[in-house]
């Protein structure tokens, strides 16, 4: 049986020819970029990697072989203890909850038919608000005493918490404050769901599925790449959360915060500027590093298992 | 497409911890050359002076700043004065000090100066003072040198010593039956029966405070007032001193007394401090800690609240002067040290001072407010300044709250300088919160203070001197 002759365009393309001035074109427009990142991140990263094993003289500028010294500090420094064990919690309260209240507020807007550009935009605008601006608005809003939220909830006879005192309640607090910016995973999961094609509803609507079985038969698996991806984003992030506390609770460059709120960017960056240990804090990065790639390729594992992707044979 | 979407991820993954370490601030310290100390080394101060002078954390934002600056460049002439007015970031001088462009003169928190001693970042004055005639034990406060003298040599120029005292509300105190007398923190725990009197709270929550002791920002003062210190006479942390435990406990008690540090926290952020309403006028508050620049905050209210005040004492009996403030360093990689050194000692100068207290008499008059002093780092210079501006203002009140003021500064204190003295204020004011907040006994918050302090102290050059 003779074997199908391929369509004109797919000859086209395997018999093109290697061009060397277009390729040399291609290597100019993104030089600034390969630029950028070889100055700015690969070589950053070599020197930090380099720093982590010396004990660095900022009035020299010269750093003395420390061998694994640094590291030793850190794994002999309780306070690191209690700063990854506050980012682990974070990350476990704010990742769930960011995705959960993005999907909702998603779902809701893909529903509107008038005005949703005007929807969107308001939802997105808090994300491209200061941190410092929200952080500002959140010391006001999370007043034990006299913020709104314990104004509001105590019109429901519930009595709020001390947000940024309690202990137990200060890293709430943060991913409240984080959560202002839900526009930004939003935005992504409208996009997502937008994607979804609509006669697949219109074909499970037919078969008699209701609106809660069209959401874990369609929409949740033909979206969960993005979820994937949100989980693996915003993990990452919230591992290396430090505006949020840092203006919450460090702002004046004092210490007057309860340990709960003492996260790993906080206590990597309190190492580095207010004790000049600047080895120490390079050991913590790379640290911090080596964690955020085992949850990642966990992640990565766990969720190729689970998501969803069109055209596969799963 | 899940290979695709695997590297895409990975890629992702592998991004975003790049961009953690690339924006690891250590990464980048060591990007530009060695300095080696610039000119500045050990000190070859100069009376001819010429060239520019970068100066940094000194803000003339009001006319006291503004005519010590004015007098000051006007003395240095005809050297070039620019001026960052931004306050000292640790972070912004470690990327100066790694680039070799760090500015001639840098203002700084008094706790920090033996920190950047210690490593080397800033050089002694000694020869400074010498230069121009100065004798530093005479001239500035003995407790406010104490704080900048490091291994012997005097590394910073004090500015300002504003010792804590307790202004009392007359308008909360009399009706709980309440006297100055019993704001006695000779006798605290009588303190603390005190602050309960007065104490209102509605709901649960505090809706006027009996007496506020500043925490955890005058920690050290109750440590001083137990008869405790953060560190010894070499700068070696003392956190965990049985007497600072007592300190602690009794800071937390006080709170505990008036509905605990949380609520109470909460509520005082709710002042309107510098304000008009502010929780004197508001009768939101029995009595509280300030150090003396409050008073002056206090007397644009002056016809509306009715106060007094009295001096702090340790439980001996005895007054404690106690006070932070900053001063001035010339970092090791200045290019201008001659002119650093005479920029600083001239703003610091009898005749600067005169200049500043002229400019706050004439606003003072212009606004037909009190003139509450000005607290200057120099008993020579406060005494002048006592003597030719501060006049009784017509407000009995205020009158007296300045001369207590001026007692407390007969009786100075300091701790003295260390290489670790932020890091011991740092883990101080930490196991002060973390207690306040039941997170921690007194007893273990301190020794975990301690901990980190002496772990940080093991790191300094004096403390692996021994």
């Amino acid at each position: 049986m003779a074997r199908p002759r391929r369509s004109p365009e797919v000859q086209g393309i395997r018999t093109r020819k290697y061009n060397p001035r277009e390729s040399l074109a291609g290597y100019l427009f993104i030089s600034p970029w390969i630029a950028g990142l070889l100055i700015f991140t690969v070589i950053s990263m070599g020197w930090s990697l380099v720093l982590s094993f010396q004990h660095f003289d900022l009035s020299t500028n010269i750093g003395t072989p420390a061998g694994f010294d640094n590291y030793r500090q850190i794994f002999a420094d309780p306070k690191v203890g209690t700063s990854l064990r506050n980012t682990f919690f974070y990350a476990l309260l704010a990742v769930p909850l960011d995705i959960t209240v993005a999907l909702l507020l998603a779902l809701l807007l893909r529903g509107v038919r008038w005005g949703s550009g005007l929807f969107r935009t308001i939802y997105y605008l808090p994300k491209m608000s200061p941190s410092v601006a929200t952080a500002a608005v959140f010391l006001l809003l999370l007043n034990g005493n006299e913020g709104a939220i314990n104004k509001a909830l105590g019109l429901l006879h519930i009595p709020g918490p001390q947000w940024l005192v309690d202990p137990a309640w200060v890293k709430p607090a943060i991913v409240l404050m984080s959560l202002w910016g839900v526009g930004g995973s939003m935005v992504i999961l409208l996009a997502a769901l937008q994607g979804v094609p609509p006669e697949l509803y219109e074909a499970a609507a037919v078969d008699g599925a209701g609106r809660r079985a069209q959401f874990f038969r369609i929409t949740l698996p033909l979206i969960s790449p993005t979820l994937f991806f949100l989980v693996i984003v915003n993990t990452i992030g919230a591992l290396q959360v430090f505006d949020q506390a840092f203006l919450l609770f460090y702002r004046d460059g004092n210490s007057n915060a309860p340990d709960a709120a003492l996260f790993y960017g906080v206590y990597l960056y309190q190492q580095a500027f207010q004790q000049f240990n600047f080895g120490e804090a390079a050991a913590m990065a790379w640290v911090l590093f080596v964690i955020i790639m085992i949850i990642t390729v966990i992640q990565i594992t766990i969720g190729n298992k689970l998501v969803f992707y069109e055209g596969s044979s799963r | 497409m899940v290979r695709n979407i695997k590297a895409g991820l990975a890629l992702v993954a592998v991004s975003c911890a790049v961009a953690l370490s690339a924006c690891n601030p250590a990464a980048n310290t060591q990007s530009g050359p060695a300095t080696n100390g610039g000119t500045g080394g050990g000190g070859g101060f100069s009376k001819t002076l010429s060239g520019t002078l970068k100066t940094s954390g000194f803000n003339p934002s009001d006319e006291v700043g503004k005519a010590r600056g004015d007098y000051a460049t006007k003395q240095v002439a005809p050297v070039t004065v620019s001026m960052d007015t931004t306050n000292f970031d640790p972070q912004k001088f470690a990327a100066q000090a790694a680039s070799g462009n760090v500015p001639d003169l840098i203002q700084v928190d008094r706790s920090t100066v033996d920190t950047l001693a210690d490593k080397g970042l800033i050089i002694p004055l000694d020869q400074c003072f010498s230069t121009w005639g100065v004798s530093p034990s005479e001239y500035y406060y003995p407790a406010a040198i104490k704080d900048v003298t490091y291994n012997g040599h005097v590394y910073g120029v004090p500015q300002f010593f504003q010792a804590s005292i307790i202004i009392g509300n007359k308008s909360v105190m009399g009706p709980a039956g309440v006297t100055m007398a019993d704001l006695d923190t000779s006798k605290p725990d009588q303190l603390i029966q005190v602050a309960k009197k007065m104490t209102k709270q509605s709901g649960g929550k505090p809706t006027q405070l009996g007496f506020s002791p500043d925490l955890p920002g005058s920690s050290a003062l109750w440590l001083a007032v137990f008869g405790g210190k953060p560190n010894d006479s070499n700068g070696k942390p003392t956190l965990d001193d049985p007497k600072n435990v007592e300190a602690l406990t009794w800071m937390k008690s006080i709170m505990d007394a008036q509905g605990g540090y949380a609520k109470v926290k909460s509520f005082m952020d709710t002042f309107d401090t510098f304000g008009d309403k502010n929780e004197y006028v508001q009768n939101q508050a029995g009595a509280m800690t300030w150090a003396q620049w409050y008073i002056n905050v206090l007397s644009s209210t002056k016809d509306n609240v009715k106060l007094q005040a009295t001096t702090i004492k340790d439980t001996s009996g005895s007054v404690i002067g106690f006070a932070g403030g900053t001063a001035f360093a010339i970092p090791k990689a200045s290019k201008n040290p001659s002119a650093a050194c005479a920029w600083a000692v001239k703003v610091t100068s009898l005749d600067a001072w005169m200049a500043a207290g002229s400019a706050r008499a004439a606003t003072v008059a212009q606004k037909h407010s009190i003139m509450t002093g000005l607290f200057t780092g120099s008993p020579v210079a406060d005494k002048a300044i006592r003597d030719k501006f501060v006049k009784p203002s017509g407000n009995a009140d205020f009158d007296q709250l300045i001369a207590t003021s001026y007692d407390a500064l007969q009786h100075t204190v300091s701790f003295g300088g260390s290489p670790v003295g932020q890091q011991i204020s740092d883990a101080l004011t930490n196991a002060v919160t973390v207690t306040l907040t039941g997170e921690k006994t007194p007893q273990e918050a301190l020794k975990e203070a301690q901990d980190t302090a002496m772990r940080a102290y093991s790191q300094s050059n004096l403390g692996k001197n021994g």
